[in-house]
């Protein structure tokens, strides 16, 4: 009896073995297959059994938005132009300009630069992360601010997150009106800065002063720029030397829209959905 | 015999978890596959394309993405149209997704545990360790009732669906053009 018990046990798990080796589809061959020319009954077929197998579709349905919920959008035409300027600044000026500074300045120096530059934005973090209530974040945060600006050569590197593993979290004032229930307000396109809205404008406005890297008269003991033309030059270096490790990543995105004003306004509201709710 | 029943009993219960465990151990190993495909110098930019698109495609359920993308303009058209868009759209979608993986990575890729939403819901996350940020990559699978088998139906990138902002995207360009137009565009 208990060998059958045994036997029967492996002869289960060889089974399983086999069975969980197809846990990949099965379609495999009509799905991998670029046959210019497809034979229309099979993959009729095919097309049938999948559509009525895949579960219901009113399943998938209710996991997504109606498609037809129109945006209250009265910037639209504003907000087009500005995509179009701001698209074209970015592929005629800005662009070719991260490229030269890429080819100039090696990798891992741009990283040490953008890693200085986040680290030194940890007042905004900090206050918006105790803002919300998240305590052991802002513990986090500061953690990583102590560690990087010490052992990290003034937040040049990065050992908070590649040795001690303490994790970012990344928060701003919009995000902590979002977390409050303030709404998005309708949506604008900045200059430069692209896709935004009114809350987050305000949020931005906040940022600002919270940052130490933006001169604002009355605060100069806490900000390390001493004129307008300093925090210009600063937030330059940092969008220039982000850009320049992001290449390429813009095009990629522009490639996936239809219409480029909505499509970049819908994930930017999008992602920042997901941003507040974290 | 009871003994023999209890074992099955607790098998069968356990088969379900390792079918599902093995999602995680297969995008494991497809994901890293695809970033040794993409780091390698030696192959052309259109090598490593072809051959990421071979690893991950399994995985997907193109038809059902091209289904929910489309939402309520799907039941409106016809089979061979049905097929001739899921074609079109599966293209789109190799394109963009592999385009986005080679140009996000850096080096290192964190995959954290299964989350079961739903009975027949899964969703995987990844993150992609990126030379400026860290991004966050969402598989959402379902389970396929018929065969059993998971399959992903969206992909989340930084938090944005991607099934998502097509069916938005389709839905807006329907809205003043043709099914054909549209066809034509991807």
């Amino acid at each position: 009896m208990k060998t059958l018990s045994y036997s029967l046990l492996l002869f289960t798990f060889l089974f399983q073995a086999c069975s969980t080796q197809e846990a990949q589809p099965p379609r495999q061959t009509y799905a991998s297959q670029e046959s210019p020319e497809p034979q229309p009954a099979s993959e009729e077929k095919a097309l049938k059994s999948n559509t009525l197998s895949s579960t219901d579709s009113s399943g998938f349905d209710s996991e997504f938005q109606e498609e037809d919920v129109d945006l209250i959008d009265p910037l639209s035409g504003y907000n087009r132009a500005m995509t179009t300027v701001n698209d074209k600044m970015y592929i005629y000026a800005f662009n070719p300009l991260s490229e030269t500074y890429a080819a100039i300045l090696p990798e891992p120096l741009r990283i040490g630069i953008s890693n200085a530059i986040k680290n030194l934005q940890y007042p905004i973090r900090l206050s918006n992360n105790l803002l919300q209530g998240k305590f052991k974040n802002a513990t986090d945060e500061t953690e990583r601010f102590l560690t990087n600006s010490t052992i990290g050569l003034l937040g040049f590197m990065d050992p908070a997150t590649n040795l001690v593993h303490v994790p970012k979290h990344q928060e701003d004032f919009g995000q902590t009106l979002g977390f409050y229930g303030v709404g998005a307000g309708f949506h604008v396109v900045l200059p430069f800065f692209g896709p935004s809205n009114l809350r987050d404008i305000a949020g931005l406005t906040l940022d600002v002063y919270a940052s130490p890297l933006v001169n604002i008269k009355g605060f100069e003991n806490y900000k390390i720029p001493d004129n307008f033309g300093q925090s210009v030059a600063i937030a330059t270096l940092y969008y220039v030397n982000k850009n320049s490790l992001e290449l390429g990543q813009y095009e990629s995105l522009k490639a996936d829209a239809l219409d480029l004003y909505p499509f970049l306004r819908d994930i930017y509201e999008q992602k920042r959905q997901v941003e507040i709710e974290e | 015999m009871f003994k023999v029943l209890l074992t099955l009993c607790l098998l069968t219960l356990s088969t379900q978890a390792v079918v599902e465990s093995q999602i995680q151990k297969v995008m494991d190993s497809k994901v890293r596959q695809v970033l040794t495909v993409l780091k390698k110098s030696s192959l052309s930019q259109q090598q490593k394309q072809s051959k990421s698109i071979v690893i991950m495609d399994p995985m997907f359920d193109y038809q059902t993405m091209a289904m929910i993308s489309l939402g309520k303009a799907w039941k409106k058209i016809n089979t061979t149209q049905k097929r001739q868009f899921t074609k079109a759209f599966e293209n789109k979608m190799k394109r963009s997704y592999i385009t986005k993986l080679r140009l996000y990575n850096n080096q290192r890729v964190i995959t954290k545990p299964l989350k079961k939403v739903k009975p027949t819901r899964i969703t995987l996350e990844n993150y992609i360790i990126g030379k400026n940020d860290t991004y966050k990559v969402k598989y959402l699978f379902y389970k396929n009732t018929k065969n059993a088998q998971w399959y992903i139906y969206d992909v989340h990138l930084a938090g944005v669906s991607i099934v998502q902002t097509y069916r938005k995207q389709f839905a807006s360009f329907l809205k003043t053009k043709s099914f054909q137009q549209l066809l034509r565009s991807l």
